[in-house]
């Protein structure tokens, strides 16, 4: 049972920028600075360049809610949120917003604005549709609700297209009449090209994993790197931030510092990290030479490592055909399939599916999930549960206690299998 | 452990010094081999407190630990449960005694001995007697709640309404099997099935499984100790295999 050390190096130069880049946003929006007009959006199937297009900034309150949650402070937000009557049942994300504009907007990393207009652009829980809902009365902003149909199918339906086009383009003409202009579509379609290029540069840096030994962190290095392809998406800033982290991959092989110094378990992880545990649930990984090569959660915000990418040249079509592929708007055999293709494709040895409590929209179905991956696909799973928000549902002895046990177990059989020359 | 064989064994209770605890179990044990100290030659740390063994050589979870126990009492075994104080544990293992799958409870402590322990002294009874009781029971009670506390409530709610204890405990057996069948399901039923752990001396728990699952379960006389053998068991490997 020996383990891998720790190893941080990995991370160079582009976790800075990464994090200098966040700086820059969240300070852009402070009171004081000469700012754009707000609009508030969801991540999955998110209209970013729409609105970019209509010169509005864009503040993803989940994004928000998981950088409180990371830096320890989700608590109390959401502890506010339920002295003014939210269950305990109620979604982390929902709670911590609701939690933090009653407290005027402070964070720890500064002051979120109020929204000027709000964009619910993920219709598939119907728990957000109520948290836009609670902010649009508060602040007395305009609402758009879309209804985005749930996708059954590989590619989506014409219909369903055609649906989701005539949606966008009813939202164009609302955004003409409260902003004064009309659409520059020119401009919309130099924001789709920087955003189909960042995608592509994301895409690079994703299908890393694909190599032995990993050189990238696929889930929780990842997570760090969704934050321009969902937040900054169309905008140049983006497009060179994935550059630059392509070129530190390199590096990375060059010099031979990878996520852990000795790959011993490369997994595909399934679902939204415990964000108030960030680093502790990391480091159960670690300490078992374990590396997650392709995850799902990463690509909440797109599933451009499919075969989507925005495209210019088709600009409503191609956003219509955006926010039908979210991945939480995908039926469980497409998303069984996705895993599928990732455990073959990545060469993974095992699947680790993380629940969360307070989201029933991603979670509800990971225990069939977990039945298909170990016994159709034979392939070892593990099942553990907390929450993305609420730091009160992680145990951490009965995480580690859970995942020691998988990891043990994979480790003996792979000896067992060596010494019967099974490789 | 010695030669595969058990030689001594002992069991404390756990309180809040951990590694003094630890200490003090391993020198009941090797009193109870008649083994002095200078001859032990590995020891193996497991369960939650498996970090606290400092004198240890090394860790193993105790999942994998009754997996391996449970394997070498009963060689057939295929699918072990085990209900210890705060987890319980289905865990399907191969033909070499290897976990190859587990589900364990939900952090709360529903349908785990620390259920048990409340409900008996909600009705006034020591842990070790509800098993000889509940088999008595004529016309067992129903346990709703799946919280621990709140089932205390419901226990002290029957017994106010002049229900007879064997009832309810025999209510709050089939309330713990019903969870720990989930839990089997989840992993995947296959015989042989063995009980282990604490709760597996209650012999009551014994026949309430037995009668859901519709097999016969394997409980060894020393099923407490299932865990302590996978870990020596463990221990003896590492000693054959040689340094590495």
């Amino acid at each position: 049972m020996t383990r891998g050390a720790d190893s941080g190096a990995f991370l160079g130069s582009a976790r800075e920028l990464q994090k200098q880049m966040v700086d820059r946003y969240y300070s852009s929006l402070q009171p004081g600075n000469e700012r754009k007009p707000v609009a508030y959006m969801l991540v999955g199937g998110n209209l970013a360049e729409i609105v970019r297009a209509f010169g509005y900034e864009v503040v993803f309150p989940e994004i928000v809610a998981l950088t409180c949650a990371i830096k320890h402070t989700s608590l109390d937000y959401i502890l506010k949120a339920e002295a003014m009557g939210y269950g305990l049942d109620v979604c982390g994300y929902v709670k911590n917003d609701l939690g933090l504009q009653e407290s005027g907007g402070e964070t720890v990393f500064g002051k979120i604005p109020p929204p000027d207009l709000l964009v619910c652009s993920f219709s598939g829980c119907y728990v957000y549709v109520k948290w836009w809902e609670a902010l649009a009365e508060k602040y007395g902003v305009p609402l758009v609700t879309f209804d985005v149909p749930y996708m059954r199918g590989p590619t989506p339906l014409k219909e369903d297209m055609a649906y989701m086009v005539a949606q966008l383009e009813e939202f164009i003409s609302k955004l003409e009449k409260i902003t004064g202009r009309s659409l520059d579509r020119q401009e919309l379609r130099r924001i789709l090209a920087r955003s189909r290029a960042a995608e592509e540069g994301w895409v690079r840096f994703l299908q890393r994993g694909r190599e032995r030994p990993s050189p990238i962190e696929a889930y929780f290095e990842a997570v760090f790197y969704m934050f321009p392809i969902n937040v900054l998406r169309g905008t140049q800033e983006a497009v060179d931030f994935y550059e630059a982290v392509n070129r530190d991959v390199d590096r990375r092989i060059a010099e031979r510092q990878y996520p852990v110094p000795t790959e011993k378990v490369r997994l595909v992880v399934e679902g939204v990290p415990p964000y108030p545990h960030y680093r502790t649930f990391w480091d159960f990984f670690k300490s078992w030479g374990a590396v997650s090569v392709a995850a799902t959660y990463p690509k909440v915000g797109g599933l451009f490592d499919r075969g989507f990418l925005h495209d210019p040249a088709r600009p409503l079509e191609s956003i219509a055909e955006y926010s039908l592929g979210a991945y939480v708007n995908q039926s469980w055999p497409l998303r069984r399939a996705i895993i599928a293709d990732y455990v073959k494709e990545y060469e993974a040895d095992a699947v680790l599916i993380h629940g969360i409590k307070s989201c029933r929209s991603f979670t509800a179905g990971q225990g069939d999930l977990r039945d298909y991956v170990s016994r159709e696909l034979g392939v070892p799973t593990l099942y553990i549960e907390s929450d993305h928000q609420d730091p009160r549902y992680f145990a951490p002895a009965q995480v580690k206690n859970r995942m020691d046990a998988f990891f043990e177990s994979l480790e003996h059989r792979r000896a067992v299998s060596h010494a019967a020359g099974v490789v | 452990m010695v030669g595969g064989k058990v030689r001594g064994k002992s069991l404390a209770p756990v309180g809040v010094n951990i590694v003094q605890d630890a200490e003090r179990s391993l020198e009941l044990a090797l009193q109870d081999a008649g083994i002095p100290r200078e001859r032990v030659e590995i020891v193996a740390g497991t369960g939650y407190g498996r970090f606290k063994v400092h004198f240890g050589q090394f860790v193993v979870t105790e999942i994998s630990c009754h997996a391996k126990g449970a394997h070498h009492l009963f060689p057939k075994t295929r699918l072990v449960l085990d209900i210890g104080g705060q987890d319980t544990k289905a865990i399907r293992i191969n033909e070499r005694g290897e976990v190859v799958d587990f589900s364990m409870n939900d952090k709360c402590a529903a349908g785990t001995g620390r259920f048990l322990d409340v409900c008996a002294n909600a009705l006034g009874y020591d842990v070790a007697d509800i098993g000889a009781l509940s088999l008595t029971a004529k016309a067992p009670m129903r346990i709703t709640s799946t919280c621990t506390v709140f089932a205390e409530s419901e226990v002290t709610s029957y017994l106010s309404r002049g229900k007879r204890p064997e009832d309810i405990i025999a209510g709050v057996h089939a309330s713990i099997a019903n969870r720990s069948i989930s839990l089997l399901q989840r992993a995947g039923i296959e015989p042989e099935v063995t009980f282990t752990g604490g709760v597996s001396r209650n012999e009551g728990m014994v026949r309430e499984l037995g009668n859901r699952l519709k097999l016969p379960i394997n409980v060894s006389p020393t099923s407490q100790y299932v865990g302590a053998v996978g870990a020596a068991l463990f221990a003896t490997e590492r000693v054959e295999a040689g340094p590495r």
